[in-house]
């Protein structure tokens, strides 16, 4: 019987990160196929409500690792507790998935390293099937493999997809960005009978190598992107780190709005990391996303394309982007947004005309 | 005053997609036209081992560390000319097809094979934050784990002081202050400082390094196969890749009903988009 299917759980103050739910929800379709349980590993120091949550997302099993030490995510107090653990298995899980957040790009590949075993990331879908591998220089690879971890990912600057997997090793490893997959029907009451099993936790001196001086987290919640109504999202069509502030203003018109970038000017410095959307962003999923000088590569399409309503400026009429906009413009961002925000300060006039007749 | 260190900087060349060259019209690459370029992101991480080199005492040292096929020697040049002391290529055909697991255990041996050469261990390795052509993040860590040393990734700013690296990360929702024991994998942020500019005297040194002898050049540019830094074949390349891609498809037009406003005035596009988009009016701010 193949391995269990393992979400390692992500948390901030004992809270279970929304991705860790994502992931149990599309890790049970997974487990369901292999016929397998799905089994969450939680990490952190007064776990019993994350426990709760975990198992109410579907989880079938628990492994938890409750501790001081533990409170904050750090590289090596986290690895060790998962190596320990996973090491002392006679059959490994077949599958294991994180999400693709700052910490799971962190972990995911120390682990990966540790078992020499295939990893994928920013995956953005998951499922399993048959793979035959039938030739190549190591003759030990060749056969059937009828449950693989499928794990497809954007190939970067084609507009490809990639399907990628590794039936040789298990666990089968895949990072998931925030926001790929929607996150499950939450039980109401908790399940009876969930296993949870508290795992040993025997940290070594060298764990101590690193240690936490301050957090800083006060900035949480302006800059969550992925909350927003509407977003406002700029890319390399803006000419400029002055057209920021017209994104900006234009968000300004908007209730629970935020602005966006694109790869490109994050790389260029006109916005920083937290507000880029896409591949190696963050997967949005807004009611309202207008995107102002964003051609619309593959890598940002699959970080934004599954919101509501897609409004596209662009001046070049072929860009991709208005292949799966649902209202294209063709026109410079730099005559287009003030007249939007013109008219949507006029669209407020009379919104408010209404309300005061009422 | 600092001790002396031996800062690492891990960097790749990846095809240049700001230029049309090698980029076919449905969107595919071209690897064999495309421009190429340094990745994008190991620019910071080369600065960033520039000013750990300034940190460090006064016989501290910067290699720059590639792996890829022979063209990639552009990037050591462009290394040596922005301050690094040597460089050294892993090059090898049996290196094709190697997915982040594999890479990382080749990039292992040439750094074990260097710190042997060199007398002495890195304190510091450096690394961009990713590829722009892999976008996976997964191999700097994935060496730190085999090296066993500490590790930092998403690094914004750094310093260093005794045998610690003080390092201000990017984390979930915010930012972290973090303590690293050395040695250390460091991975840069993109919000670090950017690469300055190469020096003249810099340039110079290439120029007459590019001119002088093989035996020479090999001080400065070192090329090197799988046999010489003792690296496994079986290890290496798509053989000790535990994953492979089993299938590629193109990525249909989404939607395809996109309805365009052109020709008009701003004015006329913009209103006419804003009366086909009723939900628009559910946000406007009051």
């Amino acid at each position: 019987m193949a391995g269990e299917v393992l979400v390692v759980a992500e948390q901030v103050n004992s809270q279970v990160a929304n991705v860790t739910l994502e992931l149990l929800g599309e890790g049970k379709k997974l487990a369901r196929k292999l016929g397998s349980p799905l089994s969450c590993f939680v990490i952190g120091h007064n776990m019993e409500a994350a426990v709760d949550a975990v198992i109410k997302a579907g989880a079938e099993k628990v492994y938890l690792a409750d501790h001081a030490e533990l409170a904050e995510y750090k590289t090596l107090h986290y690895r060790r507790v998962i190596l320990d653990e996973l090491s002392s298995w006679a059959t490994p899980p077949h599958t294991l998935l994180m999400g693709s957040t700052t910490t799971g790009r962190d972990l995911a590949p120390r682990i990966a390293a540790f078992f020499e075993t295939g990893l994928t990331a920013d995956t953005i879908e998951l499922d399993i099937g048959p793979y035959e591998h039938t030739s190549g220089i190591d003759q030990t690879k060749i056969g059937y493999f009828p449950e693989c971890l499928y794990a497809s990912r954007p190939s970067f600057g084609e507009s490809l997809k990639a399907r990628i997997l590794g039936p040789w090793k298990d666990p089968q490893m895949a990072t998931i960005r925030p926001g790929v997959f929607a996150k499950p029907e939450m039980l109401t009451e908790k399940p009876e009978g969930v296993e949870i099993k508290k795992v040993a936790i025997n940290f070594q001196p060298s764990d101590y190598r690193i240690t936490i001086k301050e957090t800083l987290r006060e900035i949480e919640g302006k800059i969550d992107i992925t909350a927003a109504d509407v977003i406002v999202a700029g890319g390399y069509g803006l000419g400029s780190a002055d057209g920021v502030n017209l994104l900006k203003d234009l968000a300004a018109c908007f209730e629970n709005s935020v602005v966006g970038a694109s790869r490109k000017i994050v790389d260029l410095g006109w916005m920083t990391y937290p507000y880029q959307v896409g591949q190696t962003g963050k997967t949005v999923r807004p009611k309202i996303y207008i995107a102002c000088g964003i051609s619309g590569a593959l890598q940002h399409r699959v970080g934004m394309q599954k919101s509501e309503l897609i409004i596209a400026i662009n001046r070049d009429p072929d860009a991709p982007i208005f292949s799966f906009a649902d209202q294209g413009i063709v026109g410079d961002v730099y005559h287009v947004i003030p007249e939007m925000i013109k008219q949507l300060q006029e669209k407020n006039t009379s919104k408010l005309a209404e309300l005061k007749v009422k | 005053m600092n001790k002396d260190l031996d800062i690492y900087v891990l960097i790749k060349q990846v095809p240049d997609t700001r230029s049309k060259a090698g980029v076919n019209p449905d969107g595919t690459i071209d690897r064999a036209k495309a421009g190429k370029m340094l990745n994008p992101f190991d620019a910071f991480a080369l600065q960033a081992g520039l000013n750990a080199k300034k940190m460090g005492g006064p016989n501290s040292r910067l290699f720059a560390v590639t792996m890829g096929p022979p063209p990639a020697i552009d990037i050591l040049y462009q290394a040596l000319e922005h301050g690094a002391d040597a460089t050294c290529i892993l090059s090898d055909r049996r290196l094709a097809a190697s997915d982040t697991l594999a890479t990382a255990y080749a990039l292992c041996r040439t750094l074990e094979y260097l710190f042997k050469k060199n007398g002495k261990k890195a304190d510091l390795i450096f690394c961009g934050l990713q590829t722009t052509d892999g976008d996976t993040a997964q191999v700097g860590p994935e060496i730190s784990e085999r090296l066993d040393f500490t590790q930092v990734t998403y690094c914004e700013d750094f310093s260093i002081s005794d045998n610690l690296l003080h390092a201000k990360k990017i984390i979930e929702g915010g930012t972290q202050l973090v303590s690293a024991e050395l040695p250390a994998l460091v991975t840069i942020a993109n919000s670090y400082t950017k690469l300055k500019f190469k020096s003249l005297r810099g340039a110079q040194f290439v120029q007459d390094v590019k001119r002088a002898s093989k035996e020479e050049q090999a001080k400065y540019v070192e090329i090197i196969d799988l046999d010489k830094c003792e690296a496994d074949e079986m290890r290496c390349g798509l053989n000790g890749s535990p994953t492979i891609v089993s299938k590629t498809w193109k990525i249909g037009v989404v939607g395809g009903n996109c309805k365009m406003h052109q020709g008009k005035a701003a004015s006329e596009l913009v209103s006419e988009v804003f009366k086909d988009a009723i939900m628009l009016k559910e946000f406007v701010k009051i």
